[in-house]
């Protein structure tokens, strides 16, 4: 039972378990503080139920994370490009370079601050999800061009 | 139509000066709910509240309030006509309006998706008609131009159409050529603009040729209404009354005189939901006829609002054949497609036939699929529309689909032919989709977890926007993968031998649009 395993797939950047981890335990962070200041001042100690059911939700979420992030990958064949994604609920998309109609590369701040960029490959229709996130900066720009002089090679109207 | 020759203006020109006066009606509907209260009984509206908004006025300020809208309306819409102007370029279409905000807008003919003469109710009584270009930008990226003269709408089309079909390109090199400049030349009568033949034949360009192919009767769309799931729930009401009353003895008549009691206006209300439902299908079904032409696909309907479009060929993504259950006796089939342009627009513009006999829905996939590529297209569709398991050459669920899908997993099927690829699922409720491999945008595999413990996956078929959403579900993985590449090469060459974006200059066409 092959899933494209052959292919010669480039895995995104570790970076990006960093960067989600931060968006991840900054929002997690504020609720278990919230929760644990009132265990606190309630001196009730069920009430430390909640942080630390909040705790084993992130840990879960995590390792989500690292195995959501270690199975994004993409593949860029001769006409093609492709995307592959998830582990649970598991996609590849496979992307034509003469179906492009534009790319956009994206990064916000914790992205930048860590040198990744989300690229994204956008065709006539909406519902091609060819995105890359955690893309190196400089690589990202790379394949931005390269997926242009590609595009502009194979250009096939719609 | 007119006398006049119509001639598709080169330079900045307003539209037709009566366009304010064909918008601006809404007013009118008010007056009339005023005097629907004035002067019909009270169990029309029951002389409820909602109306006395009305009594607070007197007769005659209302009607100078009404002429004030009115006139404020004319107004706005005259300046806005004023400040609206449109022109035809070689390569594009240009509008520029607005009166605070100037737009200009530029719709380029080779990215041409579709062109729609509308009439509403007004402007056709009138003899007007609206234009609108659709280009491939997603929503509400086209030009429409309203109003124009009928006849001055259709030459505006034709030779929009005949531009962007590259007709200009082929007349230049083989009109022209043969002819030494200067030396038999009729006298043009402006000589500087050789390399604009729109001169000489085309200042009112005749439409392309049109073979009707298929119309719907009146008779067979009022059975197709009535064959539908707001009648059934409109039957059922009754019957579900009646079992309320027998079986469990529910005071019945005493809810419905409490209905009827509020008022009329309530009970239209809440029926307006499904008067709208058999009324936009009605409107939109009305006297639809398919033709095909050298300019593609021509598709006309309407009852009060008539549309007449047409769909140069190769611009259709996808199709969509939808049967429901209780059309099943008849062998009825709906068709919608996708355009680029149209976008999610579906009930008015996306539909090829709104009730296709088998023998019409295979009319209406040759009309856009000529060539299916395969050797035996009729016995292939039909398979498809009525096939189970693996005859015909069909990919098909395994038999462990049945945990997920317990109904129709002998039912569904994938098969490509040379040209395009047919997927075919359910039961009772039928859907067959066609996508021309050259149309195809991109392809996805998902998987879920339950899927992936019995080994089947999705192929997704990205398609461009429109009601049409390709997906073969429940294939074994091995067969899903398989497709999938084979689907990737099959797009791939599909693409290399696509026809031109301007039509014309593709050869056969004629030809087959001659035959069948």
């Amino acid at each position: 039972m092959s899933w494209y395993d052959n292919a010669a797939w480039i895995s995104v950047s570790p970076r990006l378990i960093t960067a989600r981890l931060i968006t991840l335990w900054i929002t997690l962070g504020v609720l278990i503080l919230a929760t644990a200041i009132t265990a606190l001042l309630t001196q009730a100690a069920w009430v430390w139920t909640a942080p630390a059911a909040l705790a084993v939700a992130g840990a879960w979420a995590s390792w989500i994370v690292v195995r959501q992030v270690t199975a994004h990958a993409w593949a860029e064949t001769t006409d093609d490009l492709m995307v592959k994604k998830g582990r649970m609920f598991r996609s590849v998309t496979v992307v034509p370079y003469g179906r492009m109609q534009f790319v956009d590369v994206k990064a916000g701040p914790i992205d930048r601050a860590l040198g990744i960029a989300t690229v994204q490959l956008h065709t006539a229709s909406p519902g091609t999800d060819a995105s890359i996130a955690g893309v190196p900066a400089d690589e990202a720009a790379r394949l931005r061009d390269r997926l242009t002089t590609r595009g502009e090679a194979r250009l096939a109207g719609l | 139509m007119n006398s006049h020759i119509y001639q598709a203006p080169r330079e900045w020109t307003r539209l037709h000066p009566v366009s304010p006066f064909l918008g601006g009606w809404a007013i009118l509907g008010l007056l009339l709910a005023y005097w629907i209260h004035q002067y019909l009984p009270d169990w029309v509206d029951g002389g409820d509240e909602e109306f006395s908004f009305f009594d607070q006025f007197p007769l005659l300020g209302l009607v100078a309030a009404a002429t004030l809208a009115f006139a404020l309306t004319i107004t706005v819409s005259y300046w806005q006509w004023r400040r609206t102007e449109f022109r035809i370029g070689d390569d594009a279409v240009y509008l520029r309006q607005g009166i605070v905000t100037r737009q200009q807008r530029q719709a380029r003919l080779d990215r041409l998706q579709a062109v729609d003469v509308v009439q509403p109710l007004l402007a056709r009584v009138f003899g007007f008609a609206a234009i609108t270009i659709q280009v491939a930008g997603g929503q509400k990226s086209g030009v429409e131009l309203k109003f124009l003269r009928l006849g001055d709408a259709e030459a505006l089309r034709n030779e929009i159409l005949a531009l962007a079909a590259g007709v200009r390109g082929t007349a230049d090199t083989g009109d022209d050529a043969p002819v030494t400049p200067g030396e038999d030349v009729a006298p043009a009568s402006s000589p500087g603009l050789i390399g604009h033949p729109l001169e000489r034949p085309r200042t009112a360009v005749a439409a392309a040729e049109e073979r009707e192919v298929y119309r719907l009767p009146a008779g067979r769309l009022l059975g197709s209404i009535a064959l539908s799931t707001p009648t059934l729930v409109l039957l059922a009401t009754p019957v579900v009354a009646l079992i309320a009353v027998l079986g469990f003895d529910y005071d019945v008549w005493g809810a419905v005189a409490a209905v009827l009691g509020t008022s009329v206006v309530a009970i239209v209300t809440a029926l307006a939901g499904l008067l709208g439902y058999f009324w936009t299908r009605l409107n939109g079904g009305f006297g639809f006829t398919a033709g095909i032409s050298a300019d593609g696909l021509r598709l006309r309907h309407g009852l009060t609002e008539t549309r007449k479009q047409t769909v140069p060929p190769g611009r259709v993504a996808a199709i969509r054949l939808h049967q429901p259950w209780w059309w099943r006796g008849q062998d009825w089939w709906r068709i919608t497609i996708n355009v680029a342009g149209y976008g999610e627009d579906q009930e008015s513009v996306s539909v090829l036939h709104p009730v296709a006999t088998r023998e019409e829905a295979l009319l209406a996939v040759w009309l856009v699929l000529p060539d299916l590529g395969d050797p035996d297209p009729s016995g292939t569709l039909g398979h498809a529309l009525h096939g189970r398991g693996d005859e015909g050459g069909f990919t098909t669920s395994p038999e462990r689909a049945r945990r997920v899908d317990p109904l129709q997993w002998r039912f569904r099927g994938v098969r490509a032919t040379d040209r395009a690829l047919l997927i075919r699922r359910g039961r009772w409720e039928k859907e067959l989709f066609v996508v021309p491999h050259e149309r195809t945008q991109s392809l996805g595999l998902t998987q879920g977890p339950l899927r992936r413990a019995l080994g089947l996956a999705n192929v997704v078929v990205h398609s461009t926007q429109g009601p049409v959403q390709p997906v073969a579900a429940h294939l074994a993985v091995d067969d899903a993968v398989a497709l999938l590449d084979a689907q990737a090469q099959r797009a791939r060459e599909g693409r290399r031998r696509q026809t031109p974006e301007q039509w014309m200059s593709a050869v056969g066409l004629e030809q087959e649009a001659t035959h069948g």
